[in-house]
């Protein structure tokens, strides 16, 4: 397990966001596209 | 064309004159404003080293926060009295803007004319050249007259609130006001021109700018 | 290029997940700067630089709004501008972040600084002069022409006045990026995060556009 203070952690988090912001971001792209479609 | 911007000029200048409503306004600003530094800080409380920074700075921050109190009423006052459709047909749209934004300009040098002499005096400002101040003063009416001018026709077409037109003018003011800072520290060290040059010239290309642009965009705005 | 949208979106994905491990273990530690914090130049010089590119797309789609009043047009820029305002907000908060921990001070009126948060304030007053029209169209051709306004009078902040800025404090920021990019490999990962950053704002600005037409269609649809 690398030291508390160590950059993996910090690297890790922010891999964590940009990961929760894609998913998100995907969500949103098919949900619209869904939108578009039906019309 | 030229004619009819003097005829709006003329006109906002007489209805000026009787009311004085925009002129008390930001000499009652300025002055009280004035009045309370120059009571706080006087000739003698500033180090002289940091004279020249904040003298510049404090000026310009008491005729620019005057101006924005008074220069949005060309636009709003046409709105609120409703004379303003009456004044899309009489005249056209270049020659509105002509004269109140001349009109922004003498009011803003009516400002100047009072305040500056006066600063200098109450707070011991000795500027070493008075005609570099003088054509930076020029220059910076007219820059700060064209950007007020067209976004008090923006505010005018919107709620026409003060605050409105405090928000959007702070941005584009800022360059021109630091620019102004600098100008005027520099006139106030030397009397020679080439010391002001850079800001003269940063400030008048700002007016240029600034006059050109509202040609397109004046009308676009005004006939919405 | 529907058909390569999802391999563009997936290839981002993985890309930014390339680039935020790059940032912090394949670049090298930078010389000259406390700890690791260098590093944050990763993140914040795309930030300033997708708030950049917003500006610009808003300037386009203003102008074409003017000149052709597509409520379209009018979406896009609003749409670019939300962005400009987040990523100026991202910008301004983790320039603050390094300059404290690199200077002590949470802000220090460098050029740069200052440049990024007058965008900011640029891209706020247009939200809040949009609040103020309750009008599509009006609102539409208001912001737009306050957002060309506004456009011009930049250059002025970001060039000229650096010039004739007096340099209270020293420009370590920018002289120090100087030395930063002479390592190859940093520079690979800034140039890879501006590209990762540049993706993500077309995605979203897409998104964005996107989602107010469908929104524009539906109310047309029940108003008509």
């Amino acid at each position: 397990m690398p030291e508390p203070e160590s950059l993996f952690w910090v690297a890790a988090v922010t891999v964590v966001i940009w990961v929760g912001i894609f998913f998100y971001c995907l969500r949103l792209d098919r949900r619209l596209h869904q939108l578009e479609r039906g019309e | 064309m030229l004619a009819e911007a003097l005829a709006v000029l003329a006109k906002e200048l007489r209805s000026e004159l009787r009311s004085r409503v925009a002129l008390n306004a930001i000499l009652l600003f300025a002055l009280t404003t004035l009045v309370a530094v120059a009571y706080q800080i006087g000739p003698y409380r500033i180090h002289e080293e940091d004279r020249p920074h904040l003298l510049a700075a404090l000026l310009w921050i008491i005729l620019f926060f005057a101006a924005t109190s008074g220069l949005a009423r060309v636009f709003v006052k046409e709105e609120d009295a409703h004379t303003a459709k009456t004044l899309r047909l009489a005249a056209r749209a270049g020659a509105v803007f002509a004269g109140k934004f001349a009109f922004n300009v003498v009011l803003l040098g009516t400002l100047e004319i009072v305040v500056v002499p006066l600063f200098c005096v109450l707070l011991g400002y000795r500027v070493a050249g008075p005609s570099n101040l003088v054509l930076l003063l020029a220059a910076g009416t007219v820059a700060l007259a064209a950007v007020a001018t067209m976004v008090a026709a923006i505010i005018s077409r919107a709620s026409g609130s003060g605050t409105l037109f405090a928000v959007l003018t702070v941005p584009l003011a800022l360059p021109l006001l630091v620019m102004l800072i600098q100008g005027t520290r520099a006139a106030a060290g030397s009397a020679e021109l080439a010391a002001v040059l850079p800001a003269l010239r940063g400030i008048v290309s700002l007016a240029g700018v600034t006059l050109v642009s509202s040609v397109f965009l004046f009308p676009v705005v005004w006939h919405d | 290029m529907t058909r390569w949208k999802p391999v563009l979106v997936w290839l981002l994905g993985v890309w930014m997940v390339v680039v935020c491990w790059a940032a912090f273990f394949y670049a090298p530690t930078a010389q000259g700067f406390k700890g690791e914090s260098a590093r944050i130049v990763f993140f914040h010089v795309p930030q300033a630089w997708v708030a950049v590119v917003a500006f610009c797309v808003n300037l386009v789609a203003s102008i074409r709004y003017l000149r052709g009043r597509d409520p379209v047009d009018d979406i896009r820029a609003a749409a670019a501008a939300a962005l400009g305002l987040l990523f100026s907000v991202l910008a301004t908060i983790s320039g603050s972040i390094f300059a404290k921990i690199m200077w002590g001070s949470f802000w220090n009126w460098d050029p740069r600084e200052v440049s990024i948060a007058i965008l900011l304030l640029v891209y706020a007053a247009y939200f809040a002069l949009r609040q103020a029209v309750p009008d599509e169209e009006r609102r539409g051709t208001l912001s737009a022409a306050y957002a060309v306004l506004a456009f011009v009078t930049m250059p002025f902040l970001v060039f000229v006045v650096p010039r004739i800025y007096w340099s209270l404090h020293p420009d370590t920021l920018i002289n120090t990026s100087g030395r930063i990019d002479m390592e190859s490999r940093m520079l690979q990962v800034l140039l890879g995060s501006v590209a990762g950053f540049t993706g993500l704002f077309a995605w979203l600005y897409s998104l964005s556009v996107r989602l107010a037409r469908a929104d524009l269609r539906r109310r047309q649809q029940e108003g008509g």
